[in-house]
């Protein structure tokens, strides 16, 4: 952040033609932080006003510059106050750097890399710097925006370390993909997936599996900063990918005179603490059968350089176990980033490489399919503990093989839990590897240009090893092998031309360019399957594939090139106004030849109110901004024209490829937004606050189709998805004295999500819903209705009497019809999963070296169904409800009351497939998310470290308000199905740590 | 300063020929190369060739298994009396106990659409003017998988399928019927004139490219469905049936001549019974085959663990009984019954016998249908033809025995589903007998010799009432259903109310009742069978 400074007040000065000619002499000081224990600050740039000379100050906070009398030096450092100084007489200027509370004069990444002063965004952003970042750490860095940006919406997956992350911006909006695009340095990075669970029951293959996201990657402690960008308009740069908003990863640079070591460690223990309300006993066997967790991240990092070479290097390594038995995961980030400038600065070269690699031993699944908890949570063996089954095969003489050990018949959905940690285990092996280049010419004053390249690769492997014995449903008598590979490429280029120019009070500051992204993914599939089998029994390789049509082996090759021209400007009168222009044409080979070309184009305007009127002491700073944007998208590779598929030993797919109905068009979006932000009383209190409005209009998705067609789905170009809301924060600083301070900010949104119109009457389509997470054989589902809301859930619901008794026919609960517009197939609307309202408090408060943050993050509004208590009823009696003896009143159809109790009511409703409107929650939960405690230890200036700190942290440790059985706030599925339900995920972990950090 | 405008204009020949590629040809990057084009997939044929597979391996769906078992395993084959399920699905509350799960019954109604509806009418665009009789096979494997369609909902999409790209119209029963008659009378005919052509050879997994085994299964079905229709249009039923009765290739008669869809793949009742546990005997089979001491038991069963050596059926539509606290306790209770033996589950998968035949000549005799031979003569056959299918001995002693019954069932683990048999009818046959009683008999001994077919069993029971099988323990259905009665279709289904809810409503009508599981389809008359 330092470093773009740098540049951006270089621009500046360079618009400045005046030049001074004046005896120079050399200068020196030291730059220290304001207050009771003020520190040398290492690293602040020192400029002289109106030149591009620049140092930075070394360890101590040093520095020394050649400087005449009447130059001005310009000190600044992110985080902190700049300040200017006249040289004067004297040769010697020390300063000291004040803390800058909402940093509203810094500059702000935005789309392509190109900097901004954050006063003339006419749209909302806001960010999140290291220090903020690291306090608690995350092993997936993304985590820790919850609550701390207003409108991010973050739900956590439940597979454990490693797991991705669902991010929703201002709403969801997209059959497709609603996650955000992530881009690090400039330069959109390939985020694939792979894979996330759509299924209820669990799938076949392996369990409802995350594929996990590229975030999960990245070495938090490499991270500067984190800017959302929260709409369209700030996206619309990016193209198509931006359009759920971006999130920019800015990451650290080398610095120019300083040399410095970073280690940080970071332990902690977390237990498994969120889940459904067991009995005294299952309560036992499921605490014997979860782990305590043990999380270690430990960073190393080291940079330094000269004014026209800086290095940055980093190693860090996690290595976390899980609360599930066997879950482990290991991982090694490398980062290496060289900056050099050559002919006397025209030239600046960057290089960067980053090369990852994780290995995830039986990341936990969710659903029924292969799933530990299921056997967990229901086991139920009178007299026997659970952990009488950590011995889990037993020897098999007839087959002479060890076999699985089970008190009960094992079944599809349920076999010995470390039966299938031990011998249906899994392993993910993902590596990643993000090159990239960027070379800048300094043509003139005025006028720069920039080219850019990188090449993105990730790599998704995963490996599953099914002993014999393992339950028939999931494999064949000798067992199952399956392993899936895949390699996911990106390549990037891009030219950008910059001018800055300044005539009189107008400034120019503008970008054209050009770019190409080409997509391309190949998988390979290899399954033995449950039918096709395994010749050796426990023999793991694809040799030993029966060869039959039962076993499948399949590659896809899918590949997408865009091409892009782009331009943006934005124009600024007297810094009291700013007008913003963006436009963007992108040609994409995933559309039809003939209709491959969509433009669009964004406007904003900011009024600077505090430099137009003269407002007084007590308002500090206020501005307005609007903004208008349209995005246009293209669609998936392979939709346009899909071929049939071959079947491996089963010859053509009998079902043809989804094919459109029409003419494939781009999607669109068009989206305003306007929003004002205010600070007072020499920024002790301040606010923003903004509105949006978002219509994603001719989405192209797939929609079923009467079979008496000769299709099954189609493809069709409609539907209009609208989100509209409110989001702001409030930050406010109530004590300020020389060894006590408080910090304080309030991050809010609300969103209002209306599915306007799902078919377009002229797409002779007689629907008016769509699948997102469908019901399968189960009974929970989510469909986009037209009038309701992304994020409906449904479910079945028990019919009532007058009385509100459920009516029990015939010995089983009867299915309530008295709802039938809001009932789709005989499941019915029960909420949303969506909150209507976020709000996170986040605080910090320092005395003296002593440091306290902490958390609050609250969601308010929205559904949760916990189909795990639903299954653990209907497969067993563990729940404490259905062990103290209450009773329930209910009524047959004639009307007769009689009573049931608690146990034979909740055997009726539970069960996957049964009444799972019994099992709806409020998702309302306010949690102490965050915890730190610090201290910072007053070190000498003869010590060997400059700085030591070391922090108790504690992560997700309670909830002040909860309904549901378990954590509303984490998710089967970081796509869009699966929200809304905990189906036997992973429970939700608390967990406490130590943080040490050591700068020498 | 040289440098730097060497510098400046490699950039901008840089930044030209990014701007170039934009207008770049795009074309050619989409799409997956690792799937078949039409091109290639011309190469011998197979656009026509490959699409024969799919279409004989759904009309009974191979794979996957769980498929199968809501196409057919979890309505028909328990409905036909011939199966249970020894787990109460959905605590008790499913199609057994007539609480009808709208997610299963989808798949009777998409798999034959997706895999065999689809792929015919490929090969007839494809083949009809030049290799007819490709197109005459398909057009037979087309009948056979969606008359059992009909014969589930009644009006199905059929000779208005395809014709449009969103929604679709229903034929009512008798249209679709009619068509089956015209579809399978144009189809014979094509045969009979292309009887040497050696092309289909290479794709049949059945008859091995024999077209006069195709002509005699072809008579043989259109035997079956005017036999079907006897009762509600008995003139169309005589005229349709006599016209296979007369044919110069005649009907199977003979059990190498039997139809049966030779898979590549496992029976997918073996995974569903062996694998999973998930189907076990019916009572009514037992009260039936016990009753008569039915030698075939031992090629149909295994004896039960329950009580050991002795064949162990369940009752239909069992609900969560009283005393289990959940599926799998109850499971774990009858799982333990007979399991279907694996000699009825090869990959071979039974879709016409040549016993089946006889017996329906057995019925056209009584019909007074010409072409027949005695309906004793027929029936007999049928019995010793199906004792043949199994290498078994002794079927004269068998259809001459006067005494044997059905016997009553006793439930050993619930005493509660104790039931008495509900009929008395003997083997051995009696042309003193009524009419009603002679049909009794032969479709007491056809569903035996059925089985495990459970789609034309149920079709057939709900046709005349017979054999007697022993109504559900349980019935959710609200009223919809009788009880005795049992159920007679499938309502339609919710992907086809979603998709095309008029058409679904112009279907209704064409029902000619409500869209609920207790409506009669066209050809089901209720009354006696004379």
């Amino acid at each position: 952040m330092k470093k773009t400074i740098l540049i951006f007040s270089t621009f500046l000065s360079l618009l400045i033609i005046q030049q001074v000619k004046a005896q120079e002499k050399t200068i020196s000081g030291t730059v220290t932080s304001k207050g009771a224990n003020a520190t040398p600050i290492p690293g602040v740039n020192v400029v002289v006003k109106g030149t591009t000379r620049g140092v930075q100050t070394d360890f101590d906070g040093r520095y020394t510059i050649e400087a005449s009398s009447s130059d001005v030096l310009d000190f600044s450092y992110v985080g902190l106050i700049p300040i200017s100084m006249t040289v004067g007489a004297s040769n010697m200027i020390d300063v000291s750097m004040e803390e800058n509370l909402e940093q509203l004069d810094d500059v702000v990444v935005t789309a392509l890399g190109i900097q901004k002063s954050r006063k003339s965004l006419t749209y909302a952003a806001q960010d999140i710097n290291a220090a903020e970042l690291s306090k608690v750490r995350q092993t997936n860095p993304v985590n820790s925006l919850s609550g701390k940006i207003s409108g991010v919406v973050i739900n956590r997956s439940s597979s454990g370390a490693g797991g991705s992350v669902k991010v929703t911006l201002r709403g969801n909006s997209s059959l497709g993909n609603n996650q955000p695009l992530y881009v690090v340095d400039g330069i959109p990075l390939s985020n694939p997936t792979g894979g996330q669970p759509i299924d209820t029951f669990g799938d076949l293959n392996g369990g409802n599996k995350d594929g996990g996201d590229v975030l999960a990657l990245i070495n938090p402690d490499d991270i500067e900063s984190l800017t959302v960008l929260k709409g369209a308009s700030a996206s619309a740069l990016y193209g198509s990918a931006g359009l759920n908003g971006v999130i920019l990863i800015t990451t650290k640079k080398g610095r120019a005179g300083s040399f410095k070591v970073n280690f940080s460690s970071n332990v902690f223990a977390e237990s498994a603490a969120y889940y459904i309300d067991l009995n005294d006993e299952a309560e036992n066997n499921i605490e014997d059968f979860f782990n305590s967790g043990v999380t270690s991240i430990t960073s190393v990092s080291a940079s330094g350089g000269t004014e026209n070479a800086q290095t940055y290097f980093s190693y860090s390594n996690t290595f976390a176990s899980g609360v599930l038995p066997t879950n482990d995961l290991k991982q090694h980030t490398i980062n290496i980033r060289e900056t050099a400038k050559f002919f006397d600065g025209v030239l600046t070269a960057n290089a960067s490489v980053l090369a990852t690699t994780q290995t995830i031993d039986n990341r936990p699944v969710s659903g029924l399919y292969f799933n530990p908890l299921v056997g967990a949570y229901n086991f139920d063996s009178p007299g026997e503990r659970l952990s009488d089954y950590e011995n889990f095969e037993e020897l098999d003489s007839d087959r002479n093989i060890q076999s699985q050990r089970w008190f009960r018949a094992t079944s599809d959905i349920e076999q010995n839990p470390y039966w299938i940690l031990n011998r249906n285990a899994s392993e993910d092996t993902n590596r990643k590897l993000l090159a990239s280049m960027n070379l800048k010419f300094k043509i003139s004053d005025w006028l720069s240009l920039q080219t850019r390249g990188t090449y993105d690769q990730t790599f998704l492997g995963y490996d599953k090893e099914v002993f014999a014995t393992t339950e028939a449903t999931l494999a064949p008598i000798n067992g199952r092998y399956i392993f899936n590979e895949q390699d996911i490429r990106q390549i990037y280029g891009d030219v950008i031309a910059t001018i800055n120019k300044q005539f009189n009070n107008i400034t120019v500051s503008a970008n054209i360019g050009a770019s190409t992204t080409r997509n391309s993914i190949e998988i390979l599939n290899a399954d033995s399957g449950t039918n096709g089998g395994l010749q050796f029994a426990n023999v793991f390789s694809i040799q030993n594939f029966n060869a039959n049509p039962g076993v499948s082996f399949s590659q896809t090759s899918l590949e997408k090139k865009v091409n892009s021209v782009f331009a943006s400007t934005t124009i600024g009168f007297n810094d009291q106004l700013f007008v913003d222009l963006t436009a963007r044409n992108d040609w994409s080979s995933s559309l039809p030849s003939g209709n491959n070309s969509y433009f669009y184009p964004s406007v904003g305007l900011t009024g600077v109110l505090s430099e137009i009127f003269d407002m007084g002491d007590k308002i500090s700073f206020a501005k307005i901004r609007g903004s208008y944007a349209e995005v246009g998208n293209d669609v998936p590779a392979n939709t346009v024209f899909p071929e049939r598929q071959i079947l491996f030993g089963g010859g053509l797919n009998p079902l043809d490829p989804v094919r459109p109905l029409g003419e494939v068009r781009p999607e669109q979006q068009t989206s305003y937004e306007f929003g004002t932000e205010w600070r007072f009383f020499d920024n002790r209190f301040g606010f923003d606050i903004g509105y949006y409005h978002t219509s994603t209009i001719d989405q192209y998705f797939q929609v079923p189709v009467s079979t008496g067609t000769g299709s099954v789905t189609v493809g069709v170009n409609s539907g209009d998805i609208i989100n509209q809301g409110f989001e702001g924060s409030v930050f406010i600083v109530p004590i300020q004295t020389e060894n006590f301070k408080w910090t304080s900010n309030i991050n809010f949104a609300s969103n209002d999500n209306e599915v306007k119109e799902i078919s377009n009457p002229s797409d002779d389509v007689q629907i008016d819903n769509q699948v997102v997470s469908p019901p399968g054989v189960n009974t929970f589902a989510s469909y986009l209705v037209e009038g309701g809301s992304y994020g409906d859930i449904y479910a079945q619901v028990v019919k009532r009497d007058a009385s509100g008794r459920p009516v029990v026919e015939g010995g089983a609960i009867v299915i309530n019809d008295e709802n039938p517009d809001n009932t789709i197939a005989g499941l019915e609307k029960v909420g949303n999963a969506n909150p209507d309202f976020t709000l996170g408090w986040n605080n910090s408060i320092t005395y003296k070296q002593i440091s306290l943050d902490f958390l609050i993050d609250g969601k308010f509004g929205g559904e949760t169904i916990s189909m795990t208590e639903a299954i653990v009823e209907g497969l067993s009696n563990n729940t404490q409800r259905e062990t103290t003896n209450g009773t329930i009143e209910v009524a047959n159809l004639a009307g007769d009351v009689s009573t049931l109790t608690a146990q034979e009511y909740y055997g009726l409703a539970g069960g996957r497939n049964g009444f799972t409107g019994e099992y709806v929650y409020s998702a309302t939960n306010v949690r102490l998310a965050e915890l730190a405690i610090g201290y910072n230890f007053g070190l000498s200036d003869s010590s060997f470290f400059r700085n030591i700190k070391a922090s108790l942290i504690g992560n997700n440790l309670l909830f002040f308000y909860k309904d549901a059985p378990h954590d509303p706030n984490v998710t089967l599925s970081t796509g869009n199905a699966l929200q809304g339900v905990d189906i036997l995920g992973l429970p939700s972990t608390r967990s406490w740590g130590l943080n040490i950090n050591l700068t020498f | 300063m040289k440098n730097i405008s060497n510098i400046f204009l490699s950039g901008i020949v840089v930044f030209s020929m990014v701007l170039s590629s934009c207008t770049d040809d795009l074309e050619g990057i989409d799409g997956n190369p690792r799937n078949i084009t039409q091109e290639q997939l011309e190469v011998d044929f197979q656009n026509v060739g490959s699409l024969y597979k799919p279409m004989f391996e759904n009309i009974y769906q191979y794979t996957p298994p769980w498929s199968y078992q809501l196409q057919q395993n979890l309505n028909a084959d328990v409905f036909s009396g011939y199966m249970t399920n020894p787990r109460p699905f959905v605590a008790g509350a499913n199609n057994t106990t007539y609480n009808l799960v709208s997610g299963w019954n989808n798949f009777i109604w998409s798999v034959p659409y997706s895999n065999v509806m689809n792929n015919a009418r490929t090969i007839e665009n494809e083949t009809k003017d030049e290799f007819p009789e490709l197109f005459a096979v398909s057009q037979i494997l087309k009948v056979t998988a969606m008359h059992r369609v009909s014969d589930v909902f009644g009006p199905i999409v059929y000779t208005k399928f395809g014709e449009s790209a969103t929604t679709s119209e229903y034929d009512s029963q008798e249209e679709v019927y009619t068509a089956f008659f015209n579809d399978l009378e144009e189809a014979i005919q094509i045969l009979s004139d292309n009887i040497d052509s050696p092309r289909f050879t290479a794709f049949d997994l059945s008859y091995g490219g024999n077209y006069e085994n195709w002509i005699k299964y072809a008579n043989s079905l259109r035997l079956r469905l005017a036999i079907r229709i006897s009762k509600v249009d008995p003139a169309k039923a005589k005229t349709e049936g006599e016209k296979s009765l007369s044919h110069s290739n005649g009907v199977i008669e003979t059990n190498a001549d039997s139809f049966f869809v030779n898979g590549t793949l496992d029976h997918p009742i073996k995974t569903i019974n062996n694998s999973w546990g998930d189907i076990r005997m019916n009572a009514s089979m037992e009260s039936i085959l016990v009753g008569y001491e039915d030698p075939r038991i031992d090629s149909y069963f295994n004896a039960s663990e329950v009580n050991e050596g002795e064949f162990k059926g369940i009752r239909n539509g069992l609900p969560l009984l009283p005393g289990y606290d959940d599926e799998l306790a109850q499971k774990a209770d009858y799982i333990t019954f007979s399991l279907l033996a694996d000699e009825v589950l090869t990959p071979s998968v039974q879709l016409m016998t040549a016993a089946e035949v006889f017996f329906l000549k057995a019925e056209a005799a009584l019909r007074g249908w010409s072409g027949t031979g005695t309906a004793q003569s027929n029936y007999e056959q049928g019995i010793s033809t199906s004792f043949q299918q199994y290498s078994l001995s002794g079927s004269t002693d068998y259809f001459s025995n006067t005494t044997l019954t059905p016997k009553d069932y006793l439930d050993p683990v619930n005493p509660a589903n104790n039931i008495a048999a509900l009929s008395d009818i003997t083997i051995a046959w009696d042309e003193g007998a009524s009419n009603e009683e002679k049909l009794e008999r032969i479709i007491t001994q056809k569903w035996i010799a059925m089985f495990p077919e459970g789609q034309e069993a149920w079709s057939e029971y709900r046709r005349t009432g017979y054999p007697k099988i022993f109504p559900v323990v349980s019935n959710q259905s609200g009223g919809a259903i009788d009880t005795d009665i049992q159920i007679r279709r499938i309502p339609f289904v919710d992907s086809e109310l979603q998709t095309n809810p008029d058409g679904v409503a112009d279907a209704v009508t064409k029902l000619g009742g409500a869209d609920t599981p207790g409506t009669r389809l066209w050809w089901d008359v209720a009354g006696g069978n004379f």
